[in-house]
């Protein structure tokens, strides 16, 4: 007996979803309410993520905290199937968390260093679709959750510029599941047997920031993510079949390395009055991303080290934010951004039906007491409606992707 | 500076209250073809003879019945209307055969593996061999009947005599096929009609070793019939499939003809690999290159893979030749522990030559090349089925899975490896939908092939 059927196109896709729309521009309440711009201004601790570099412009030591509800839907429609067989899916509703937690700022206080740490949640969503749509056998359901510690310095070398670097220390976790074309395991014809696939990883990099104050009402920002490649190792691949292919699939381990892409980043904001506006260009590697890998530790004749094709490509994303200072206490912010998919046509799979984004958000700040800011944002993000194929695993159909992101937050200064 | 967090309040409604939406429901066009009443002619193929054995999940599961339910979700008033009627039979366990299922073999050298067995629950024999059709006068829409060929259509008491699938359901078991046809046609006025014969007019040919006559120049074994181990002539062929045809579209204008695939590219025929003469040591194979040192055949033995011995359609001891084929009827055990294929050659009735496949294939593409005039000439839709069977030999992608025409594993082909299983059938379904949307313009949604029940293991 050999492969086909048996591992067909097995676990290829699973842990996709740590690229693409899942990358989460999340780290801030207020850069989020700004479509995500936040490279040139350093509002907050939150900077210790959009741009270290502007931590040593923080007065004072800051504490901050802030969460979101990520709400992601995924419609998936085929002509193909009407009729006899539904015609649409959805994927079913949930709530992800994503959270960021920073304290920093000058070690004294007229001294040019600052220091910090920043750990928040970069990538960390899912999808989970119906046992028995139509890709169960591609994906049923992913689901991942990252989080990234960023011990961080920060230099100002004058009044004009000031340098920053933290060092990212990445954890992660995946839990993948699908649907295995091998029926008996409870006794009938048309049961399905399933992989389910869990794992751990860890990976390191770094975060660099240049913040450079041309005149007091206009700065720039660059930035440069490195690449973070999580090493997934020993994680446990789990396989529900018949009793008399126990031995064919043995349940096993795992390792893969899932590759984080690089961001540089160039940004500007200028104020006028009360009014702050923000421009961001995220250039994101993804090209790095041209397959995936797994191998597990124990093979056989029909359970095969897994290679399946990304070919992910680059992409320019434009943000822009404006931040409106209404009163003493009181801000509004809103924002948007053009997020083109690295997703290219022919490798569309439903474990990410990524396509071009657009996003549009708002959001509030009060300052209550001295010293505290209260913020909440909202986000929408609005993909296009997409047709894709997925030739790998000879999949097609139309996808529209929509998420609803309220946050809230808040820092204290010292 | 309330209003405006009001305001905000609002947005986030507004927000969360869209849902994504990607539903697609164009209507479904019938195209220049009127699906009304849909009737299906074949052989086993088209009866959902599956797992060496007639039963009704089978039958549900046929291509016919996939057709028809796509047929009857066309938007337009030319849509299928049921019911679609099949000669079910009683139960699911067969008959008069024991349907095959997957279960752990022990050989005689000790070694286990799971292989197809027939089933040991009790067989349908209560009702199975009466069919009493229930509505409309005895309405049947899909009267294929297993292992029929062409050459049979001109031979009286067919099914009361021959093949008693046929009894089941014919008016007149005594009369001929091609009768009961025109009968049938009369009957249910088929405004479309699929038409899939041919495969056991060189199968049992191939199915017998090569044994029979392959040349085309088989006669009668008694009146009009020939011998199920021999090629149907040509010229018999092409004479009566066009009465057939004629007979099918005598109250219709629109069906389909589907062509033959070259069936040596079945299961049956390549699930034994001709070089599985497998050798561990170097002395065994000099032990062999000793027992064969004065036969003039060319023989290499080696240590690994080699090809098997053979009696040939000469009567000669040889070793197979790359693209010579095995049939599955083999007792795995004679190779194992009889020496069959190393010291004693596999008999002929279990070898396809290059000769044999010759004749197969040269069959294959004159009755092909028929059907498609056929097809030309009344202007009706042919279903390129030779090139499905080459597309799913070298790996068809579909929604996750690749099927393959690999025995068991490759999930299209029952466990006869010669008909196809529920999801198979669904994909011929899909194939033959292609064609008639090309065809006829129409746009008929294909079904979910992997819906439907594959092989189960134990």
């Amino acid at each position: 007996m050999k492969k086909h059927v048996l591992t067909a196109s097995f676990l290829l896709s699973a842990m996709a979803s740590f690229a693409g729309g899942y990358q989460l521009n999340l780290q801030g309440l207020r850069q989020l309410a700004m479509g995500g711009s936040g490279t040139a201004w350093p509002w907050d601790a939150s900077t210790i993520f959009y741009n270290p570099g502007g931590l040593a412009r923080l007065h004072g030591i800051q504490i901050y905290g802030s969460a979101s509800f990520v709400m992601p839907v995924t419609a998936y429609g085929n002509r193909d199937n009407s009729g006899t067989t539904p015609a649409s899916f959805q994927t079913t509703r949930q709530t992800f968390t994503p959270f960021n937690f920073y304290v920093g700022g000058r070690i004294q206080e007229y001294s040019r260093f600052a220091v910090g740490l920043g750990i928040y949640t970069p990538f960390g969503t899912g999808v989970s679709w119906d046992d028995n749509w139509i890709g169960k056998y591609i994906v049923q359901s992913i689901d991942l959750k990252t989080v990234f510690f960023q011990p961080t310095i920060s230099f100002r070398a004058s009044e004009a510029l000031s340098f920053g670097g933290g060092f990212v220390f990445g954890t992660g976790t995946v839990d993948f599941r699908r649907a295995m074309p091998i029926h008996g395991s409870l006794g009938a014809d048309n049961d399905d047997g399933q992989a389910h696939l869990r794992g751990n990883g860890t990976g390191v990099g770094f975060n660099l920031g240049v913040n450079f104050r041309a005149r007091h009402n206009l700065q720039f920002g660059l930035t440069y993510r490195s690449q973070v490649n999580m090493d997934v190792d020993g994680g446990s691949a789990t396989f529900n079949v018949p009793a008399s292919l126990t031995d064919s699939f043995p349940n096993t381990t795992f390792r893969s390395r899932l590759p984080l892409p690089q961001v540089a980043s160039v940004g500007m904001g200028w104020r006028l009055g009360d009014v702050t506006l923000q421009l961001d260009l995220n250039y994101t590697g993804w090209n790095s991303y041209d397959s995936l890998r797994f191998d597990f530790k124990q093979t056989t004749s029909t359970l095969d080290n897994i290679r399946a094709p990304r070919k992910y490509r680059n992409t320019l994303t434009t943000r822009f934010g404006l931040n409106y200072k209404i009163s003493r206490s009181v801000a509004l912010m809103c924002g948007g951004a053009y997020d083109p998919t690295p997703v290219t046509n022919g490798y569309v799979s439903p474990d990410l039906p990524d396509a071009d984004r657009i996003v549009l958000s708002c959001g509030i700040s009060v300052k209550p007491l001295r010293g505290l800011t209260v913020m909440a944002a909202l986000e929408s993000i609005n993909a296009v409606k997409r047709t894709g194929t997925y030739d790998f695993a000879g999949f097609s159909g139309v996808y529209k992707t929509g998420v609803v992101n309220p946050g809230v937050g808040l820092y204290y200064y010292f | 500076m309330m209003k405006k967090i009001y305001t905000i309040g609002a947005l986030a409604i507004a927000f969360a209250s869209c849902t994504p939406n990607a539903k697609i429901t164009p209507p479904i066009s019938s195209g220049n073809a009127t699906f009304t009443n849909y009737m299906a002619i074949g052989c086993s193929y088209t009866a959902g003879f599956a797992d060496n054995s007639l039963t009704v999940s089978g039958q549900l599961n046929s291509y016919p019945q996939r057709l028809f339910e796509q047929f009857e979700i066309i938007s337009d008033n030319k849509r299928a209307v049921g019911p679609f009627i099949q000669p079910l039979v009683t139960g699911d366990n067969g008959y008069p055969n024991p349907k095959l299922v997957l279960s752990t073999k022990t050989y005689c050298d000790g070694t286990m593996k799971l292989a197809p067995s027939p089933t040991t629950v009790p067989l349908d024999s209560n009702g199975s061999w009466q069919y009493i059709s229930p509505v409309n006068n005895g309405q049947v829409n899909n009267i294929s009947i297993p292992y029929i060929r062409v050459a049979d259509y001109r031979v009286s008491g067919y099914a009361a005599n021959i093949n008693h699938y046929g009894n089941r359901f014919y008016y007149d078991p005594a009369a001929r096929p091609m009768d009961e046809l025109y009968s049938r046609v009369f009957n249910l006025h088929p405004t479309f009609f699929t038409i899939w014969l041919g495969m056991y007019d060189i199968f049992g040919y191939a199915a017998a070793g090569g044994q029979g006559d392959g040349t085309g120049l088989a006669t009668p074994v008694s009146l009009n019939y020939y011998n199920p181990q021999d090629i149907t002539p040509t010229a018999v062929f092409t004479d009566i499939y066009d009465s057939i045809v004629n007979a099918a579209a005598s109250v219709s204008g629109s069906g389909a003809l589907l062509n033959i695939p070259d069936i040596s590219a079945l299961p049956y025929f390549t699930a034994i690999p001709a070089n599985g003469l497998y050798l561990t040591r170097k002395g065994q194979a000099d032990t062999l290159q000793a027992l064969y040192a004065n036969s003039k055949f060319d023989k290499v033995f080696q240590e690994g893979y080699n090809y098997f011995i053979i009696r040939d359609h000469n009567d000669q001891v040889r070793q197979a030749v790359p693209g010579e084929l095995i049939l599955m009827s083999i007792p795995i055990d004679s190779i194992k522990c009889a020496g069959w294929g190393s010291t004693t050659p596999i008999p002929r009735e279990y070898v396809l030559t290059t000769g044999e496949l010759q004749n197969i294939r040269n069959t294959v593409n004159s009755f092909n090349a028929y059907i498609k005039q056929q097809c030309t000439l009344r202007q009706l839709a042919y279903v390129d089925m030779n090139a499905f069977m080459e597309s799913l030999s070298s790996g068809i992608s579909y929604n996750g899975i690749d099927y393959t025409a690999e025995f068991v594993s490759g999930g299209a082909f029952s466990l006869d490896g010669v008909h196809f299983n529920a999801r198979g059938n669904a994909l011929v379904a899909n194939h033959i939908i292609n064609t008639i949307n090309d065809y006829y313009k129409s746009s008929i949604p294909r079904t979910d092939a992997n819906r439907y029940p594959g092989i189960k293991y134990p």
